[in-house]
């Protein structure tokens, strides 16, 4: 019951940092009005049309580019809260010609069956062997852990990402050396001689996410084939996420186990391994579940790289491609939308936190 | 129960009867810490005793190494600094450190540069006879409740822990008695309750019964019906009918055989205590001889016995190991039999999840919450430890000690922490908890004269990691000997004690020893008063001058300890 | 025996030395006892001296002064002759190497106008190019890799450090006056940093520089905005708590200014953990700078020699040829890169090893 007004309290909080947001990227658009008006101007101009400049006027005026600071960012936030977020110009690869919401509607469950595979993975292994590492600091498995941590921490994604596919794509080292197909270098999902009916513009339905409408529609070759394209990323994702995640769990271990409480277990004859796994990891493993939720809502931002390396069609590959080819609405509304989606994650971190932590009261 | 075996020729040995007779039994402890900056000698060769039923104080300043030895008593010297590298400590006869030199070895280059190599299965096997001991013969009470418990987990969590572990079988054993609970034993207890005519002996005896047939619940119940009912036939029928509410209705032949299971499972243990027990007595013969052979000259009589009985002995316990680990292998065999899904469970964890038996274990646990006269204890056991306060908790830490009534209490300074009202609270009950008749003792340890002098029986006082002086109570307070004692006697106000009203309280100058550069011989030298000439360059041994009152001080005895070097 | 033991204390404190300077000498020892982070630590001098080389004497590398790709372009467009070597002055050195035009595949790899096509690497480099580098192979218009790595380092460190220092100063002043000042100020700070907290660097750089327009100040300018966030919070933390310290009262009591009060006890106490991030970021700036040239950011041309771009131009010639020796031209500016990033790290790590115990006594 409690829980309820921690929630309200913290939704509270939580409204400055939305205003404060919305104002950021209303000032942004406003700075992109004062030097790039004409590209946000110009996918409502019909370019064969006689009188451009009348044209242009009314588009202006359509738009409120017109208005004072204060009322434009009104007009923004209605337009905000109808789902009106604009459209890409109609050159743009893809979605040209499309409103904004239907672009991160088709984009964003690709990234994230990219971010869930690669917070599941990063989470299976990094319990077990923190757990590990953690009970021996400063032995030889620490050692290497904090090696392994080291590297994958500090590897540029990128770099990563291209060795991955000059090693195991198609034309890649391994299997050309094994003989195996290999993985692909790039792209979202297979694609269709004929395409089904759930298979329409691109996308699957009902959910968009290919390897569960795959599942859904009964159709497990075309999972599968979907699950390849996704190996080679989520294990660029994985390596610099576990890293992370593993530096954390054993720094939380090695704290925890200096505690004054494992003294007292111990004296009370718990044996070693149920010190371990209940008194120390539950303490160091509230901390680091809140950083796998805040990892799972960082890479729903879209790891932008990755996706540009594998020509992965989701959310950071759409702002990578409004930033390069010009749209202004999807620059914004990308931007916008990554910030929303961080602060609801915070959101749901302290409240799974204060559910965790006895001490949190509320 | 492991009593140390004893062999005929070695009957009079005294160290026998003192593993035999007192519960705790140090001997020649010695732990080191390897820091950065240098070794920390904190005990070196320190040797005492704790009797059955007593309260034995430890008292000295900060660093003189009361802590630490108590730690050391369980071994929790935390690892990466520390070690205890020499001794023996007996607890109800065994030997926790009978295998201490395969432990580790230590390699000294110079005194910041120590390597200490662990040999990883003899410290496994170690640590397992560790866990089976603490809790259940010994328990510790810390300095900080709220430090010492575990703030991400209910005080009911960590207080049915223990009784988990170590009561196991007794809780199943009360189960499944009250199940089978007939006319016949109700009666038989209803004639044990009425033929008793002591009031205190019949309480006890109503108690005994609740605790053996697990009837918690129905506490008042029971108790009532055995005051007032006079008839054994009819107190035998209310009897049954007051278990009828309190049973749970369970397969009683599931957790029949759960119990026959722990039976053999604590036999097991037991046995494996044993085995390590005749290692251990095995090292101790050759110990002797060794000092033996160091003391008197070569081919002398006792030595050539001692060899003779160190050959029979080890062909003896070499028989006797094979029959153990024979015994071993048969029962884990009847275990697996009588309850084969249990017996591969347990090899991967040890929790137990049985509901059932967790509810009788905080039954048991709330039983002792409400010893240490904690108010509302069912809604104790669900709050965390910061919604307690500092008395409550440390109350519940106290609980959580006796509960799986351990013959030695440590308390380590457990209410330097709290306030003088809530102190003097925690002593009392301390006092009123412990069973002195059963031959419950206490290691009490604080730095705090008056503490001492309200709860112990015998004190010791320690300085520099040297036990330094100790007595019986009132024969320190009255009649201290060591010089350091008396400059602690005298620097605190005494009402006991007649004193001239101009005289002031007197302080001992100087400081604490640094225990990485100790000073040389006795280590009290620097600041003591009676300062001679040997005091600088040999330390006195613990000498005992008049019956029952040891010094270390060369005063009184010219008795020298072997100077402790840094072998290994 | 007063006279005794009233002499030892004394000699005692004569043998002392200076307080900060053994503590210093002993955070020193602890440091370099730690041999990884002294690995880190040399490679990371060793880049920085390269760059400062570059900087100041460019000729002791072997490279021309003011050294940019396009010279290679200018060079490429003068040659006529299809299949005859022709000399011509090495960009780099300025010393004569034969010159062959390629022949060309695939698609221009950077925007409109560029005439440019890609002249395939070879493991061997230009026949006639002084020094042993040629066995880092050479990358597009027949440049021999290893000096235009050199070169680059040069720029991708100073933009690096640039950023982060400045970040770090803006970021720590603000932060210390919003733990130490409170109240109103503290709030107004922290939601601002919680909105650039709340957005991916990468797309919050991208954002800003296409509001902004790419060219190298511009991206100098966005990367410093989006950095000293990460320092005002850091150390508004680590003002709050070295608030609650007795001496900053006491500080307070004796009639020190508010400024003075902050500059004086509560800054330097705050800066410990302000290294160890600053070492950590120059590794997470550079890589974040190399990847946003990787992306398309290009920031002065497409032509400046800079870690990403470079291996902008290996990831190219990959498509072409599925040879392993072409991926040279990616792997060496790869390894530079990362190379930097583990040692910066590990410099990190050490430091971190080293400060924060002290942090806590």
């Amino acid at each position: 019951m409690k829980i309820r007004y921690f929630i309200i309290r913290r939704l509270v909080l939580m409204v400055p940092t939305l205003i404060g947001l919305t104002l950021f990227t209303f000032v942004l658009l406003y700075s992109l009005e004062l030097t790039h008006e004409t590209q946000l101007v110009s996918q409502y101009i019909n370019p064969h049309s006689k009188d451009i400049a009348a044209q242009l006027r009314k588009a202006k005026i359509a738009l409120g580019l017109n208005l004072s600071f204060p009322q434009q960012y009104i007009l923004f936030l209605e337009r905000l809260v109808n789902g009106t977020w604009g459209f890409f110009p109609t050159q743009f690869p893809m979605f040209g010609g499309l409103p904004v919401l239907e672009g991160i509607e088709k984009s964003l469950p690709n990234t994230v069956q990219l971010a869930f595979f690669a917070t599941l993975l990063s989470v299976i292994l990094s319990i077990p062997i923190g757990t590990y590492i953690g009970a021996r600091p400063n032995s030889v498995s620490d050692n290497v852990g904090r090696v392994f941590s080291l590297v994958g921490y500090a590897f540029p994604v990128f770099v990563l990402g291209i060795l991955l596919q000059l090693l195991f794509s198609r034309a890649g080292v391994v299997p050309r050396l094994i003989g195996v197909t290999g993985l692909p270098i790039g792209g979202t999902m297979p694609t269709f001689t004929s395409p089904p009916s759930w298979f329409r513009a691109g996308t699957t339905y009902p959910t968009h996410i290919p390897i569960l409408d795959g599942i859904l529609n009964g159709d497990f070759s075309f999972s599968w084939g979907a699950f390849i394209y996704v190996i080679l990323p989520v294990l660029t994702i994985t390596y610099g996420l576990l890293a992370g995640l593993l530096r954390f769990i054993r720094s939380g271990m090695v704290d925890s186990l200096s505690q004054e409480y494992v003294k007292t277990a111990r004296s009370k004859g718990v044996p070693e391994s149920w010190v371990i796994r209940t008194h120390v990891r539950r303490n160091a493993m509230i901390p680091a579940i809140t950083v796998m939720v805040l990892a799972f809502a960082a890479l729903l931002g879209g790891v932008v790289v990755v996706e540009d390396i594998f020509s992965y069609h989701g959310m950071g590959l759409l702002a990578l491609n409004s930033v390069l080819d010009f749209a202004p609405y999807g620059v914004l509304s990308t931007t916008f939308f990554f910030g929303i989606i961080i602060v609801i994650a915070n959101l749901v971190v302290d409240v799974i936190y204060a559910l965790l932590d006895p001490r949190i009261r509320y | 129960m492991v009593e140390a075996e004893l062999s005929k020729s070695e009957q009079h040995d005294e160290l026998a009867k003192e593993i035999q007779e007192n519960n705790v039994v140090v001997k020649n402890l010695k732990t080191y810490f390897f820091t950065s900056k240098g070794i920390v000698r904190a005990i070196e060769n320190l040797s005492l005793s704790i009797r059955r039923g007593e309260v034995y104080g430890l008292v000295g300043e900060s660093g003189s190494g009361k802590s630490v030895t108590a730690t050391s008593i369980i071994d929790l010297i935390p690892d990466p600094p520390g070690r205890v590298l020499d001794g023996d400590v007996y607890i109800n006869g065994f030997n926790i450190y009978s295998d201490l030199d395969k432990l580790v070895k230590v390699k000294i280059k110079s005194p910041t540069n120590v390597k200490v190599k662990h040999y990883k299965t003899s410290l496994r096997r170690h640590n397992k006879v560790l866990s089976s001991i603490r809790g259940k013969w010994v328990s510790m009470i810390f300095q900080e409740p709220f430090l010492s418990m575990n703030p991400v987990l209910t005080i009911g969590f960590q207080l049915t822990e223990p009784i988990l572990l170590h009561n196991l079988t007794d809780l199943i054993s009360s189960l499944v008695r009250l199940e089978t609970f007939s006319k016949k034993n109700a009666l038989k207890v209803a004639e044990a309750i009425l033929g008793e005519p002591d009031y205190q002996k019949r309480s006890n005896i109503v108690d005994q019964f609740i605790l053996d047939y697990s009837l918690y619940s129905v506490k008042k119940y029971i108790k009532q019906t055995a005051e007032n009912i006079s008839d054994p036939e009819q107190m035998a029928t209310e009897f049954v009918d007051i278990a009828q509410t309190a049973k749970l209705g369970l397969k009683v032949e599931k957790y029949a055989r759960m119990r026959d299971y722990f039976r053999l499972s604590d036999r097991v243990d037991d046995l494996q205590l044993k085995l390590v027990s005749i290692e251990g007595e095995i090292k101790r013969i050759r110990r002797r001889i060794q000092e033996l052979s160091a003391s008197s000259p070569a081919g002398s009589d006792e030595l050539r016995k001692m060899r003779n009985y160190l050959d029979t002995r080890t062909s003896q316990s070499e028989k006797e190991t094979l029959q153990i680990k024979e015994e071993i292998k048969r029962a884990k065999e009847q275990m697996r039999r009588v309850y084969p899904a249990l017996y591969f469970k347990r090899i991967l964890s040890k929790r137990v999840r049985d509901k059932n038996i967790r509810m009788a274990a905080e039954k048991r646990a709330i039983e002792f919450l409400e010893l240490v006269n904690i108010p509302a204890p069912e809604a104790i056991m669900n709050s965390y430890p910061h919604e307690l306060s500092g008395g409550m908790l440390q109350r519940s830490m106290i609980a959580m000690a006796l509960s799986s009534s351990p013959k030695v209490l440590i308390a380590d300074e457990p209410t330097t922490a709290l306030d003088v009202t809530t102190q003097a609270q925690i002593l009392n009950l301390i006092n009123r908890v412990i069973d002195k008749r059963r031959g419950q003792s206490v290691l009490f340890i604080t730095h705090d004269l008056a503490v001492i002098a309200e709860m112990c029986d015998r004190v010791g006082v320690m300085y520099g990691g040297n036990l330094v002086e100790e007595a019986p109570l009132e024969k320190l307070f009255k009649n201290a000997k060591h010089p350091y004692t008396i400059g602690l006697m005298n620097s605190i106000p005494r009402h006991d004690v007649k004193v001239d009203k101009a005289a002031r309280l007197e302080s001992i100058p100087g400081s604490v020893p640094n225990l990485i550069d100790p000073p040389t011989g006795c280590r009290f030298h620097p600041r003591c008063k009676f300062r001679m000439d040997i005091c600088s360059e040999k330390k006195p041994a613990l000498v005992e001058i008049e019956p029952e009152h040891k010094v270390a001080c060369f005063l009184y005895s010219d008795e020298v300890e072997e100077s402790v070097e840094l072998e290994e | 025996m007063d006279l005794t033991v009233e002499a030892t204390l004394e000699s005692e404190i004569v043998s002392r030395k200076h307080p900060r300077v053994e503590d210093f000498i002993s955070t020193l020892k602890v440091f370099v006892k730690n041999r990884i982070a002294l690995a880190g630590l040399i490679i990371v001098v060793i880049y920085a001296i390269i760059a400062i080389l570059d900087w100041v004497y460019p000729a002791y590398l072997g490279i021309k002064s003011g050294f940019d790709l396009s010279d290679a372009l200018v060079t490429f467009h003068m040659s006529t002759y299809l299949g005859k070597p022709i000399l011509y002055p090495s960009p780099i050195t300025g010393s004569l190497i034969p010159f062959t035009i390629g022949v060309s595949y695939g698609v221009p790899p950077y925007g409109s106008g560029a005439i440019i096509t890609l002249i395939p690497p070879t493991l061997h480099g230009p026949t006639n190019t002084p020094g042993w580098w040629w066995i880092f192979g050479s990358t597009a218009y027949n440049l021999p890799i290893f000096p235009v790595m050199l070169a680059s380092l040069k720029w991708d460190l100073t933009y690096t450090v640039v950023i982060v220092l400045i970040g770090a100063a803006i970021g720590t002043i603000v932060g210390t006056f919003a733990g130490f000042y409170g109240g109103a100020t503290d709030e107004a700070i922290m939601r601002v940093t919680d909105i650039f907290f709340s957005i991916p660097f990468l797309v919050l750089a991208m954002a800003i520089l296409y509001v902004m327009g790419v060219s190298i100040n511009n991206v100098l300018l966005a990367l410093i905005i989006i950095w000293w966030p990460i320092y005002a919070r850091l150390t508004r933390g680590q003002a709050l708590s070295v608030k609650a310290n007795k001496f900053v009262e006491a500080a307070t009591a004796s009639g020190s200014s508010r400024i003075r009060t902050m500059f004086v006890h509560i800054l330097p106490n705050v800066l410990a953990p302000v290294f160890v991030q600053i070492s950590l970021d120059l590794g997470t700036v550079i890589a974040l700078f190399a990847t946003l040239d990787f992306l398309g950011f290009h920031y002065t041309s497409i032509y400046l020699p800079e870690l990403g771009n470079m291996i902008t131009w290996g990831d190219q010639t990959r498509y072409l040829f599925a040879t392993p020796m072409n991926w040279w031209p990616f792997l060496i500016p790869a390894l530079f890169l990362v190379i930097f990033t583990i040692a910066v790290n590990l410099l990190g790590d050490g430091l971190r090893d080293v400060l924060d115990p002290k942090l806590r006594r």
